[in-house]
């Protein structure tokens, strides 16, 4: 029986490279509560099932197992590793907030296409992922025409 | 009148006028398949006969194919997407003030940063929570002036239409391209529509707010390339206000008026009494030479459906 695969450092990777590659687009974006969880990882740094439904629990009624399910899957997704401290799993963010929103700017229009084939749909965002160099600066030179720079 | 609906409306001439010219060959063909289906074939006539009625088929099934593929994906979307539908924020109201747009606004609950036009006969527009929460109230404005562009001129169903077309007439690799330049020059006209009621910054802004690694900036100078991605063109209008080059090869031209022309040779040639034509289409062998024609137009335009089946 093979175990989960562990990096030098002792942490559990996510799966593997392999696994990573195999789920689809949809796979990679984030439901409504596994946002809320990445969200208060990416705030904390680290932490445990316990703690995130704690956390969480403020605003909303959570069950553990629930909370526990969509950790495991986030770690499957690559998103979170985790580290075995006694009988628990310290969760930790694989990716920055910032990594994760580059790549789903990335994937934005991909991402609808892949997951639905030939959409009949007019896209603001189309192709973004092709922009230039030049292209880029000469857009944010226009953005910047107005005085207000782009975030 | 508008490039975009000049580019439209070509495309429909065309795509009537190849109809007419393939719907005839195969009015000539079908008698003679079932001629074909009882006695066999017989001479070289009756093999250019079987591979155009294989053509024609294969165009009937690409077109309905691309039709019934494009609904039912986009059905699976927006069923998708409005499962995750919340209550339009306040700042999206806002933002469409004086647009016309009430109740014609989906705001769905996700992180990727995305709006768009859809459905055909009374379109909506669909923003997500991601891009609402990432853009200004300009910016926001600016993004539902374009999308609104695409919903009062029906874009999406023009979509659907054009799309059919270039599959169904794959043998006229022209419609093809006349679709790519309908589709760019409809994202040229709502960007302008967007521009001229709130001006270039705010949609500058958006756009740039949307672009992958939006901070590493290398800066140079624009310079137009050949193969421009539809957001490049986008920017090159933007900055410079230059029209759109149609863009259609010389190839496809020569490809399409030749497929057309050799389609209607042999439609002529097919024909019950074939008697009454000039000598040299009585000839036989004669027929290779529109055949291959039609058949070298039919892989090229074949093969780009393929392609765009593989990668949607």
């Amino acid at each position: 029986m093979t175990g989960p695969r562990r990096t030098p450092s002792g942490t559990e990777a996510p799966s593997s490279l392999r696994r990573l590659r195999r789920i689809g687009t949809e796979e990679r974006f984030l439901g409504p509560l596994e946002a809320a969880v990445m969200d208060r990882l990416w705030k904390r740094g680290a932490a445990t099932v316990r703690e995130i439904v704690d956390d969480i629990g403020r605003s909303r009624s959570l069950a553990y197992t629930t909370v526990m399910t969509i950790m495991s899957r986030l770690h499957e997704k690559g998103l979170l590793q985790r580290d075995r401290t006694g009988k628990t799993y310290v969760y930790r963010p694989a990716v920055s907030r910032e990594e994760h929103r580059e790549r789903l700017s990335r994937e934005l229009v991909r991402g609808l296409v892949d997951e639905f084939g030939d959409v009949a749909l007019a896209h603001f965002a189309a192709e973004l992922d092709g922009v230039d160099g030049p292209h880029r600066a000469a857009l944010r030179r226009i953005a910047k025409e107005s005085g207000d720079a782009p975030r | 009148m508008l490039r975009g609906e000049r580019a439209f409306g070509v495309l429909i001439l065309l795509g009537l006028v190849s109809s007419l010219v393939l719907g005839g060959v195969l009015a000539v063909l079908v008698p003679r398949a079932v001629v074909l289906a009882t006695h066999g074939a017989g001479g070289p006539r009756d093999v250019v006969s079987i591979l155009l009625i294989g053509l024609a088929a294969l165009g009937i099934t690409l077109g309905l194919s691309s039709l019934l593929r494009q609904l039912f994906a986009t059905l699976r979307l927006i069923h998708r997407l409005l499962a995750r539908r919340v209550e339009t924020p306040e700042r999206v109201d806002i933002a469409a003030g004086g647009l016309d747009l009430a109740g014609r606004i989906d705001v769905v609950d996700d992180e990727r940063p995305f709006s768009f036009c859809y459905w055909f006969l009374r379109p909506r527009i669909c923003l997500s929570t991601a891009l609402v929460g990432r853009l200004g109230r300009d910016e926001l404005r600016a993004v539902l002036l374009h999308e609104r562009y695409h919903l009062v001129h029906r874009d999406p169903l023009r979509l659907v239409i054009a799309r059919y077309l270039a599959a169904g007439l794959y043998v006229v690799p022209m419609v093809e391209d006349l679709v790519e330049h309908f589709t760019l020059e409809k994202e040229l006209e709502a960007d302008g529509h967007a521009v001229s009621r709130i001006g270039v910054a705010p949609l500058a802004r958006a756009l740039y707010e949307l672009l992958p690694d939006a901070d590493s900036v290398s800066l140079g100078l624009l310079v137009p390339v050949g193969a421009l991605s539809v957001t490049e063109a986008r920017i090159d209008h933007l900055v410079e206000g230059r029209p759109l080059e149609m863009r259609v090869s010389p190839a496809s031209v020569a490809l399409s008026f030749g497929a057309l022309t050799a389609a209607a040779i042999l439609a002529a040639a097919q024909a019950p009494a074939p008697a009454q034509l000039p000598p040299v289409l009585a000839v036989p062998g004669l027929l290779v030479a529109p055949a291959s024609l039609l058949f070298v137009a039919a892989v090229s335009g074949g093969v780009e459906q393929l392609r765009l089946v593989v990668h949607r």
